[in-house]
């Protein structure tokens, strides 16, 4: 059993568990592999158009000039599934949730960004190739004769900064919100760029189909991301009107902010969630900040609860009632409605109590189905405690917290082993889990070493 | 980094695997449509291997006009020396029609001038600028429409010699 540090509670008496707040017909909830699968079908049918478009090739100059109108049409597509992946599509949002769409952005993004790269390469290589000059020369007739090439440069080379910019070696040294406001560079290199795909690409000079069809495919996204975007929140805004109502202090640089307005219900969040929220005062305004609830949304008032880190939390806790907050979302794939089995296991890593203390309370569970290991590296770390113990009395849930570095403790305490011991019918139950990257990447490790099925391992991350 | 690795190696197998396909579709296939009936022979079709360099390829369209006691032109050799200008039939290709005036004196060819081929596009404008007179060239050099297309601009080449073939059979040569 887990020793020191470790508070256990039994299952005391008969308890209820708490209702699942009455929800309406379910929303719709994307499957991550339907998506992919869709994601694929878009690029094939763009090999096609290629494919029905282009007579037989021969030659250096051919091949070249062809690799590089496929990379060129693959990164016309690439773009378009990269911004609709971050359009905040509802179903989307629900069914993959935004720390796996932001994942697959990523990923993708790295891929098109070196993809264009390739496109202009070739392009300038097989044209130069077929036409007997060099490629200086050739670059300069593309330049400065060839219709929209000039912008189509100018944003393939802010693609290719907006990359550079988002690497793992400049994101730490960037604050978040430069590296976002640059981010939105990527909106003026795909207009930059449009054109010159109907002006010179070989597929769509002489198709109108092609072109119709291609067009649409960028309208709908824009339309997608004016709506869900710029559309709704400014209508939720409206609609919500929400204002702070309390900031109650956790712990040491830990904050609750409780948060009221009108028709919240409306909202449709769902224990587990979180949305981006916008402080309208002094310092936060300009910044959107996603923090899960902590609590079940209850139809009058959400609550909150932030860490210290850099600045803004600071400002959170000096924020004073009233003060007007604009929320999107909600967002969040880990949820009651991702669960399959009858027993439920919550593993929290240090923040990452935040979502799961709502669920805790929230998920419909009976006594001895549910638990909650909360992982911290300090006593002090912990927050919720009573709240925790309470609700852990009052379900007849079980609950470990267990403190301390793993060096104090003798070892990692969430080994496979150490989890089966605790937690015998471990593999019987849907396990969500959520805490820094390294943690979760870690105990998904041991949860799988330990037999639990991987439909059945629920997790988000925060690192946005 | 393996997975670097693996979007490098998978998109550069795709790019190969499509374009084969697309080069392995010429290897029999006849010249493209041409509007006057004579038939252009492999002509760019058989050049599967050219290397794509400065030099063209090697094509021979059999000339098929039939030895016509003057189609469309003045008599056949007599001793009216005059040079005269023959414009044959406009060859539809792909990108555009082309068409071919040549000049003829003695019963030679003195003069090949292509009066239309296709420059719609920056593409088409940029190929054609070094394609057309080069085929210019080679039809006075060889005085029949025994000459090579122009590597990297198959389908001008081959309106070309088709619409040559037509101003030559129409000029009784």
């Amino acid at each position: 059993m887990w020793r020191s540090g470790v508070t256990t509670f039994a299952r005391g008496r008969q308890a209820q568990a708490s209702p699942a707040p009455g929800s309406p017909a379910a929303p719709a909830r994307a499957r991550p592999a339907a998506v992919l699968a869709v994601i694929a079908a878009g690029g094939l049918a763009a090999i096609a158009l290629w494919w029905t478009g282009t007579p037989p090739i021969h030659g250096l100059g051919d091949w070249l000039t062809n690799a590089g109108r496929l990379t060129g049409l693959a990164c016309g597509y690439g773009v378009v599934v990269l911004v609709a992946l971050m359009a905040r599509l509802p179903p989307l949002e629900r069914g993959i949730g935004a720390d796996r769409l932001a994942r697959w952005h990523a990923m993708g993004g790295r891929y098109i960004v070196s993809l264009v790269v390739v496109h202009a390469v070739l392009i300038t290589w097989g044209y130069a190739v077929t036409a007997h000059t060099n490629v200086i020369s050739q670059t300069k007739t593309l330049l400065v004769s060839y219709p929209d090439v000039l912008a189509a440069t100018f944003g393939g080379l802010m693609l290719v900064g907006v990359g550079i910019s988002s690497a793992r070696a400049a994101r730490r040294r960037l604050r978040y919100e430069t590296w976002y406001y640059l981010h939105f560079y990527t909106y003026l290199a795909v207009a930059l760029a449009f054109s010159h795909q109907f002006a010179i690409g070989a597929e769509f000079i002489s198709n109108l189909g092609a072109r119709i069809v291609w067009g649409t495919m960028y309208a709908g996204v824009g339309a997608a991301i004016g709506w869900y975007r710029f559309v709704t929140p400014a209508r939720q805004a409206a609609r919500h009107q929400l204002r702070v109502l309390s900031v109650q202090r956790e712990g040491p640089g830990v904050v609750s902010i409780v948060i009221t307005g009108r028709h919240l219900d409306e909202l449709r969040a769902e224990a587990g969630q979180f949305l981006r929220w916008r402080f309208l005062t002094r310092g936060l305004w300009w910044t959107s900040l996603p923090y899960s609830l902590s609590a079940p949304p209850r139809p009058d008032r959400l609550r909150i609860t932030a860490k210290q880190l850099g600045g803004h939390s600071h400002a959170l806790a000096a924020l004073r009632p009233g003060t007007r907050v604009l929320a999107e979302g909600p967002y969040g794939a880990l949820t009651a409605a991702a669960r399959r089995q009858r027993k439920v296991l919550l593993i929290a890593g240090g923040v990452g109590i935040t979502p799961l203390r709502a669920l805790f309370q929230a998920i419909p569970a009976g006594p001895g189905d549910l638990g909650l290991i909360y992982r911290v590296s300090s006593d002090s770390d912990v927050v919720f405690r009573r709240e925790l113990e309470q609700l852990a009395r009052q379900r007849g849930a079980q609950l470990w917290i267990i403190s301390g570095r793993r060096a104090d403790l003798g070892g990692d305490p969430l080994t496979p082993a150490a989890l089966t011991t605790n937690v015998p019918d471990l593999a019987q139950r849907d396990v969500y889990l959520c805490g820094p990257p390294g943690m979760t990447a870690a105990v998904t490790q041991a949860l799988r070493a330990a037999r639990v099925p991987a439909r059945q391992i629920h997790h988000e991350s925060f690192e946005f | 980094m393996r997975r670097i690795i693996l979007a490098i190696v998978s998109t550069t197998a795709a790019l190969v695997f499509l374009l084969t396909f697309k080069t392995h579709n010429v290897s029999s296939v006849t010249a493209p449509p041409a509007a006057v009936g004579t038939p252009s022979a492999s002509a760019g079709g058989g050049s599967g291997t050219s290397s794509g360099t400065g030099t063209s390829s090697g094509a021979s369209p059999t000339p098929s006009s039939t030895p016509s006691g003057g189609s469309g032109a003045s008599g056949s050799g007599s001793g009216i020396s005059s040079a005269k200008t023959v414009t044959g039939d406009a060859a539809d290709t792909i990108y555009g029609p082309v068409q071919v005036q040549i000049t003829v004196k003695n019963g030679k060819l003195t003069a090949a001038n292509a009066t239309m081929y296709p420059t719609e596009t920056p593409r088409d404008a940029q190929i054609n600028a070094f394609a057309i007179p080069q085929l210019e060239q080679e039809t006075v050099a060889a005085g029949n429409a025994n000459i090579d297309a122009v590597s990297g601009a198959t389908y001008t080449s081959n309106g070309y010699i088709t619409s040559l073939q037509s101003a030559l059979s129409k000029a009784g040569i």
